[in-house]
């Protein structure tokens, strides 16, 4: 949790003088409870500020094009503030006509998907806190996992912008670090010929962010394993379904920043001149089982920092 | 009977602590939850219920006046027993309404720890007769979630024959294949969905294919999703439904979210309120069925409630496919077997592995002259009967009596098998047949299912065998078996090396290990080829497999051919055939001593190959010197075979 925040302090203040508890109509846009740790976060955030609110939550339970509609119904709730997990749900409530407030997580490009201008100055009606670990933090991961490898495939889907960005990222941190191997995926059937693109001297394979990817990993990790390949992944769940490992955001901790913004707005800021944060803290996650089947001993330093070790 | 407020139940899933609160507050009069243990839904991390949690939620729920069952489908292998018995006291000492059962294990736990809660069998173990009901009935089941494949007709009868309640699936996702009968994530990911880890192969893209030439048949094929199963929902035949007999009304979603649960629990109560009130002046409300329809996820079908729906029940684009879970992969070749590093067994029977008894190789086979073969080349045992697939014919009576005399000269047994899957058809055949047997004079039958169990012990009098359909995991299953007339079982198909070994060190009846043959992925009611190139289903049937062979071609290039049997039920091969040759060293250090061919789906010289090449091996192993493996015989298996070769779940270390 970041120091006391101004914001928050004012808050308290001013519920207290008032005598009354100002009640804030809230809304959450949510894509799949998949990321409903970081609502709890923001829940708790605002509480924590003192902060009371009228939770409106809406969840599209993955139906990406259900979004609008459900942001729709959030404005027509009055809200004074939207929280939208994912791109598809920040950009369904950026969309809405008025002025409502967006604090979105975790977005990856918030640039990109033109959700504000910059990172440091959003300039509209949207700020938030993106869910991008660092390339070069996942550089160094994987180095301190992995101190042997040397050549790393990066397998990718190509029709999704977050992989795309995410592979540019990695391959500018990393390519003085390891030999780099570019494995796209056009669609999700191509993995099953996985085992014709993977070259005989790779060490390990990177997975980015990207939902074709994460959602078929079982086909990846049943292929990786009878190459004896780690995978490396950017996708939390991922990790007990036979990934060696990953350097993830805490969707949690991603909610409690959110909240921060949060009050912010509600004491009058605009969002337009509140920067956009950053993933400080990822946290490791580690599969023993796996480590075990590949022979791969998990470095001590590692095992003792891991936010979870699956057995 | 006359209809009352509790005639019906109307029972909503639960993943999480605000569906449970959106469920009741919609008007569910029962939920069902599992914990963070053996449970169906053991993918997500985020949903089912913690211990304290679920103590928590038995209480939320009764002060709100409803009722509570809590999952405990799955099947337990024999390292998680001591698990289960901790999760079975803490079960009893919560008091949910009642644990939905998977493993007859469970059954036989339950009753040993004096468990207080009542059991219901959950979908997981595929009740489909009355026998079966009975048999459940005799360990203090109290309802049976019944079979998908089941059409509301059946489910009457079923009803007015044992008088149990049922439960049946009224709204959501649904299996293509008959429920705690798929192998075929099991098998290919280590990962079974009689474990609640299934990765939905039948939601892969298929073309459908003649095995002959390899060539695709669909000349207006209706798009690639080939088994993939529409949602089910009964809202337009709920009058139907009521008056079924079904007592409650399941809707499927555990993962799903408040909204979504809470919507449909509305809808479909509102319309069971409506037609209790007033049954005569009861009509669809075209709002609410608009606005299921609205926020479905796929396309919605009665799926076979009213009758065999056919190829109206897939969705074959796929355009609704809420996410996949993988995608196809290549089988696991028998050059991708992991060294197994034998087990060490406490050796209390036989202490000397040369003074062991000689090795038992038992044979299935389709027709008497893959029989003579089998017999000729050192099988000790034969399987026929049972499912026959085309173009073979079923085994009359005739030829079971001839075969049992061939194999008499062999010194050798016919067991006769009966088929897998049996409802009222089946079930009235086997009661004719099994009263036949006296003529017959077999060695011993093998049945598949619980109803045939029964059925098979309170009938005839020579000894039982049980198949893999049992899903045999832990030895406690094993006693249920024994207990209830059976002198031998199967292992599981899904189980492997070392969850075989410590189930043998334990089991008090004889196990016997399928290590060769054709495995079958699934078992369908859902007629592949009728479906895909016709649009019927069973009936009309224009008997396209007695044609031609069809099989189903999967984006990693695998062909998993179809069997039809006599019963029109479609049996998905896995792409490559299960051989355990190279393992039967291991196999042999951990004591397993009942071996089996599945040769049903091979030519006769195919049979005899195999059965000799087995026989030699087992006889080289028993005599216990210098044993060397003779690697040439693997190309001589690998040629002759119609479907390449691998090592099924022998893959993995542990399946999960």
């Amino acid at each position: 949790m970041a120091g006391i925040n101004p914001a928050h302090v004012e808050n308290v203040i001013k519920n207290n003088h008032r005598g009354v508890i100002h009640l804030h109509q809230i809304g959450i846009l949510q894509l799949t409870q998949n990321l409903d740790d970081a609502v709890r976060g923001f829940k708790a955030g605002l509480a924590e500020a003192g902060l009371t609110a009228n939770f409106h939550y809406l969840n599209a339970d993955g139906a990406v094009s259900d979004l609008p509609q459900l942001a729709e119904k959030l404005a027509n709730q009055t809200v004074e503030l939207i929280f939208a997990c994912s791109t598809p749900a920040a950009q369904a409530a950026i969309q809405l006509a008025g002025t409502i407030p967006v604090v979105f997580t975790p977005v990856f490009d918030p640039v990109g998907a033109k959700l504000t201008q910059s990172m440091d100055k959003p300039g509209g009606k949207a700020t938030g806190v993106a869910g991008m670990v660092p390339a070069a933090a996942k550089v160094d991961f994987i180095r301190e996992l992995l101190p042997s490898a040397q050549t790393i495939g990066i397998l990718y889907h190509t029709g999704d912008s977050n992989a795309l960005l995410e592979v540019s990222n990695f391959k500018q941190a990393a390519s003085t670090v390891f030999t780099l191997i570019d494995l796209p995926v056009d669609q999700a059937e191509d993995l099953s010929a996985l085992p014709d693109k993977l070259p005989a001297n790779l060490d390990a394979l990177f997975l980015p962010i990207g939902r074709v990817i994460e959602e078929n990993f079982a086909s990846v990790a049943y292929y990786a394993e009878a190459a004896n390949l780690p995978i490396i992944t950017s996708h939390a769940p991922n990790v007990p379904s036979g990934a060696l490992g990953a350097l993830v955001a805490n969707h949690y901790q991603l909610g409690l920043t959110c909240s921060v913004k949060a009050a912010q707005i509600l004491a009058g800021t605009q969002p337009e001149t509140i920067p956009v944060g950053l993933v400080d803290n990822p946290e490791i996650l580690l599969n023993a089982f796996v480590a075990a089947n590949l022979g791969i001993e998990l470095p001590l330093t590692l095992l003792a920092k891991a936010a979870e070790v699956f057995e | 009977m006359l209809l009352t407020p509790q005639s019906v139940e109307l029972l909503a899933p639960v993943g999480t602590w605000d569906v449970l609160e959106a469920a009741i507050g919609a008007g569910a009069d029962a939920v069902y939850l599992g914990g963070k243990r053996f449970n169906m839904r053991l993918h997500r991390t985020d949903t089912n219920f913690d211990d304290e949690k679920l103590a928590r939620a038995v209480k939320y729920a009764h002060a709100h006046n409803v009722r509570l069952y809590v999952t405990v489908n799955n099947l337990i292998s024999e390292q998680e027993l001591p698990g289960m018995r901790e999760y079975l006291k803490l079960l009893n000492q919560i008091q949910p309404d009642s644990l939905i059962i998977q493993d007859l294990a469970t059954l036989q736990l339950a009753r040993d720890m004096n468990i207080t809660v009542p059991l219901h069998a959950s979908v997981m173990m595929n009740t489909h007769n009355e026998h079966s009901i009975k048999a459940l009935m005799d360990y203090g089941v109290t309802r049976i979630v019944a079979n998908r494949e089941l059409t509301l007709t059946q489910l009457t009868l079923l009803k007015q024959r044992t008088g149990i309640e049922l439960e049946y699936f009224v709204h959501g996702d649904m299996c293509v294949a008959h429920s705690g009968q798929c192998y075929h994530s099991g098998i290919v990911f280590g990962q079974s969905s009689n474990r609640g880890r299934c990765l939905k192969p039948c939601r892969w893209p298929y073309q459908l294919v003649d095995t002959t030439t390899g060539q695709t048949v669909a000349a207006n094929d209706r798009g690639p999703y080939k088994l993939a199963m529409k949602d089910m929902c009964m809202y337009s035949a709920l009058p139907q439904l009521i008056q079924s007999g079904v007592c409650s009304f399941k809707i499927e979603g555990r993962m799903r979210t408040a909204d979504f649960v809470s919507r449909i629990v509305k809808v479909y109560r509102r319309a069971i309120d409506r037609y209790i009130a007033d049954p005569a002046g009861y009509t669809l409300d075209m709002a609410d069925w608009q606005e299921l329809s609205e926020y479905r996820t796929r396309d919605l079908s009665t799926c076979f409630a009213l009758g065999n729906p056919g190829a109206s029940s897939i969705g074959y684009t796929g355009e609704r496919e809420p996410r996949f879970f993988s995608q196809a992969v290549k089988e696991a070749s028998v050059a991708a077997a992991i060294s197994l590093s034998p087990v060490t067994v406490t050796r209390t029977k036989s202490p000397n592995p040369a003074n062991r008894p000689r090795p038992q190789l038992a044979v299935r086979v389709a027709c008497p002259d893959s029989l003579t073969s089998a017999l000729q080349n050192g099988a000790t045992i034969a399987f026929i009967g049972g499912e026959a697939f085309k173009p073979n014919k079923p085994w009359t009576l005739t030829d079971l009596a001839a075969a049992v005399s061939e194999a008499n000269n062999y010194q050798a047994k016919v067991i006769v098998t009966t088929p897998r899957i049996t409802m009222e058809r089946e079930i009235g055949e086997a009661e004719q047949f099994f009263n036949s047997l006296e003529s017959v004079k077999p060695h011993g039958v093998m049945v598949s299912n619980s109803g045939m169990l029964r059925l098979a012990q309170q009938t005839i009098n020579i000894p039982i065998q049980t198949d893999f359909s049992f899903n045999l995991f832990n030895h406690h299953t094993a006693a249920w078996l024994k207990a209830n007339g059976a002198s031998k079982a199967t292992i599981s198909p899904e189980a492997t090396y070392e969850q075989i070994a410590e189930l043998v060190k334990n089991s008090p009846l004889p196990l016997e290990m399928i290590v060769h043959g054709a495995i079958e992925a699934m078992v369908l009611d859902h007629c592949v080829p009728s479906a895909v190139l016709e649009g019927t289903a069973t009936y009309p049937c224009h008997h396209l497999c007695s044609e031609k062979h069809y099989s189903l071609l999967d984006s990693a290039g695998e062909r998993h051919d179809i069997a039809i049997d006599q019963y029109c039920r479609n049996h998905i091969l896995f792409a490559k055939d299960l051989c355990l040759l190279p393992h039967l060293p291991a196999l042999m250090s951990a004591d397993i001593n009942h071996y089996r061919i599945e040769g049903q789906h091979y030519t006769p010289k195919l049979v005899g190959l195999i059965t000799a090449l087995y026989r030699t091996e087992l006889d080289k192993l028993a005599a216990g010197d210098n044993y060397t493996f003779d690697k040439t015989c693997m190309n001589r298996l690998t040629d002759a075979s119609p479907r390449s070769l691998g090592i099924g779940a022998f893959r993995y270390r542990i399946s999960r």
